[in-house]
């Protein structure tokens, strides 16, 4: 698969909040590479630092070591200003909550060309107007919303506004921050369907970032499971649910739930108790254990992992 | 089911005035709920699915109002309650409520213990210090680890997962005898979810209650429920035991929402999503509600409102798919699959 071209290079990655005695590592030696046209996602609970690593990327929060590269050039920490223009273009990001995220005072028009007109990325007045116009349609608005407010749409057609939003800037690489853990059922089909083939007819890379693993299987090509900052687990999708190895991506696996009455009922639990690991002698290494599967951890669970994967 | 229901809810109407406009959030809605069961409620938002249940408590928003039907509770209808301190006997004593965010259901202001303490002194009329110990027991009996300590802090310094366990322990403080959940492990993490949920299941089994989950993941439902019923447009669509509706599903809205579960999606190709949005419930709706969302919709559906058909004795539908006279309408496909491709 080193044939692959990699748009996204992350390379020991650390982010720390705070400094002095009050510092905190929010994200620690994180490796991923993220293939062009894949959808790559990263899952774990809240406050594992899977956000913290998309924003990373899109330059919102600095890196304090490690580093990141797009289509092989650097682009975390002091980088020049045209290459900070061209990582706002190609790097969008699609956030959480679609209420939210949307400013309540500015037309839909102003919204989603807010990109362009910072950057001056347009022509003119007819050219911007265009442009807004097409971004709408793709994502399956009328045009005429642009003359609209937020407030005059329903969730799901706002995290459309969203995707709008972040598609005029003509992005090859996009961060979606769990873009429909805050919509309805019936809307989340219809936002993947839409993001799915935005992935097709645009050539667009994906970092997904989610909790919810039911939809993460659905979408994934590659998943990355993260917990407290470092990634523990990356394997195929097909795999990592097949497969499983670290006890923590077990323990999240059993955790989700299968609308299936009779399964669901005879379901166990697994509980993930992070003190299993010694790694006081013995240190844990990044390793991949079968090809394209990595897994953390040291000698002794790794020998573990590989009778796990014989006796299968 | 030959039980007399605990709760029986009849012919539910419910209307908000709007800027001057008629909203009918509910129409016609009727419920039993019986003894020690667990009934999940599911439909997606605006379908009425919290506001059927607040009417329960008296909690409706100042511009809503039961206009029809009766709730028979205990022997009365409690439906026709006007004043706060009538409702005050039943919400938190013997109907109570879990909300759905954690973040905003506590006063921020007050001590956790205090919160407890609050809800136990108001309907058990245990005051001060013996209030106080039966609080720290209720932090104990949801599972927060050290008790003592932890009933001195503010709500900002506990977890999401933590504090929805607070909020439980407050509803269920004065040991009522129906629970409602309102999605009560939506803003929370999957592995929280789980233990949320195992919680409450726990808690119903020791007091002896009876919980309805408000909820759209269909997950939760399959893990929580024994029956469920099928919310749309302010009405109740379908209702039967969970096994029922999850595999012989027959309203055409419960098939839609099964099939665009992205668990049952194949990589590569398009979810089947539900076009159209619901009603709009300032106008009369004609017919079955579903109908121009529904691609298989029947003539009669644009006419008449179907009645509820029997699929078997607990498995009721409200479609014309059901109807002798209708032409042969099978399943979709995707239902059929439903119980093979779970177990693979």
């Amino acid at each position: 698969m080193s044939e692959r071209e990699k748009l996204i290079e992350i390379k020991d990655l650390q982010i720390t909040f705070g400094g002095g005695r009050k510092k905190f590592v929010a994200v620690d030696h994180v490796n991923i590479d993220i293939y062009k046209g894949e959808t790559f996602s990263l899952v774990g609970e809240s406050g594992s630092g899977k956000t913290t690593i998309g924003r990373a990327i899109t330059r919102i929060n600095p890196v304090s070591a490690g580093e990141i590269l797009f289509k092989g050039k650097r682009i975390s920490g002091k980088i020049s200003k045209e290459l900070d223009l061209e990582v706002i273009k190609k790097c969008q990001m699609i956030f959480q909550d679609p209420m939210a995220s949307l400013n309540e005072r500015a037309k839909v028009d102003y919204i989603v060309s807010e990109g362009l007109i910072n950057h001056h990325l347009y022509k003119d007045e007819d050219d911007r107007k265009r442009k807004v116009e097409y971004a709408l349609r793709e994502v399956g608005l009328l045009p005429e919303f642009a003359s609209r407010f937020p407030h005059e749409f329903s969730g799901g057609q706002r995290q459309r506004i969203g995707i709008a939003r972040a598609l005029i800037m003509e992005p090859e690489f996009v961060v979606a921050d769990e873009p429909i853990s805050a919509l309805d059922v019936s809307i989340r089909a219809q936002v993947l369907n839409l993001l799915n083939r935005l992935k097709s007819s645009r050539g667009l890379t994906y970092l997904f970032i989610a909790h919810d693993l039911s939809v993460v299987r659905f979408i994934s090509d590659r998943i990355a499971v993260i917990h407290k900052g470092r990634i523990v687990e990356l394997a195929e999708a097909e795999e990592l649910f097949l497969h499983p190895l670290h006890p923590y991506t077990k323990a999240l696996l059993s955790a989700v739930p299968i609308p299936d009455p009779e399964l669901e009922k005879k379901k166990q639990l697994v509980v993930y108790d992070p003190s299993i690991h010694d790694y006081s002698t013995n240190k844990p290494i990044w390793e991949e254990i079968l090809p394209g599967h990595f897994i953390y951890g040291n000698e002794k669970e790794l020998d573990q992992y590989r009778r796990e994967i014989e006796a299968k | 089911m030959a039980k007399e229901p605990l709760l029986s809810a009849r012919d539910i109407e419910i209307e908000f005035s709007l800027r001057g406009k008629i909203l009918k959030a509910i129409r016609k809605c009727s419920l039993d709920l019986y003894e020690g069961e667990t009934l999940a409620i599911v439909g997606e938002s605006g379908s009425g699915k919290s506001v059927f249940t607040k009417s329960f408590l008296g909690m409706l928003d100042a511009n809503g109002s039961i206009t029809g039907g009766s709730i028979v509770y205990d022997g009365v209808d409690i439906s026709k309650y006007k004043t706060e301190k009538e409702w005050l006997t039943i919400r938190g004593k013997k109907i109570s409520m879990v909300m759905q965010d954690p973040m905003t259901s506590l006063n921020p202001l007050k001590k956790i213990g205090k919160q407890i303490q609050e809800s136990i002194e108001l309907c058990q009329g245990i005051k001060g210090e013996e209030a106080k110990k039966l609080s720290i027991e209720m932090l104990k009996k949801v599972g927060i680890p050290d008790p003592e300590r932890r009933a001195n802090q503010y709500p900002h310094e506990f977890s999401g997962g933590m504090r929805q366990r607070v909020v439980i322990a407050i509803a269920v403080a004065c040991r009522p005898q129906i629970l409602i959940c309102d999605e009560p492990t939506t803003a929370l993490d999957v592995t929280i979810q789980a233990q949320i949920l195992d919680l409450i299941r726990a808690l119903q089994r020791e007091l002896n209650m009876t919980v309805i989950y408000i909820t759209h993941d269909l997950g939760v439902v399959a893990n929580v429920a024994d029956r469920v019923a099928v919310m749309y447009a302010g009405q109740i669509v379908e209702y039967g035991l969970v096994n029922e509706i999850f595999y012989d599903a027959w309203h055409p809205y419960t098939w839609a929402l099964l099939s665009s579960l992205p668990q049952l999606g194949v990589k590569g190709e398009d979810l089947p999503t539900i076009d159209g949005t619901p009603p709009n419930l300032f106008y009369e709706v004609k017919g079955d509600a579903f109908a121009p969302r529904n691609q298989q919709a029947l003539a009669i559906d644009f006419e008449e409102e179907p009645p509820f058909f029997d699929v078997t004795s607990t498995h009721k539908a409200k479609t014309w798919y059901l109807d002798p006279r209708a032409p042969k309408i099978e399943q979709p496909k995707s239902i059929k699959m439903l119980r093979e491709k779970m177990r693979k």
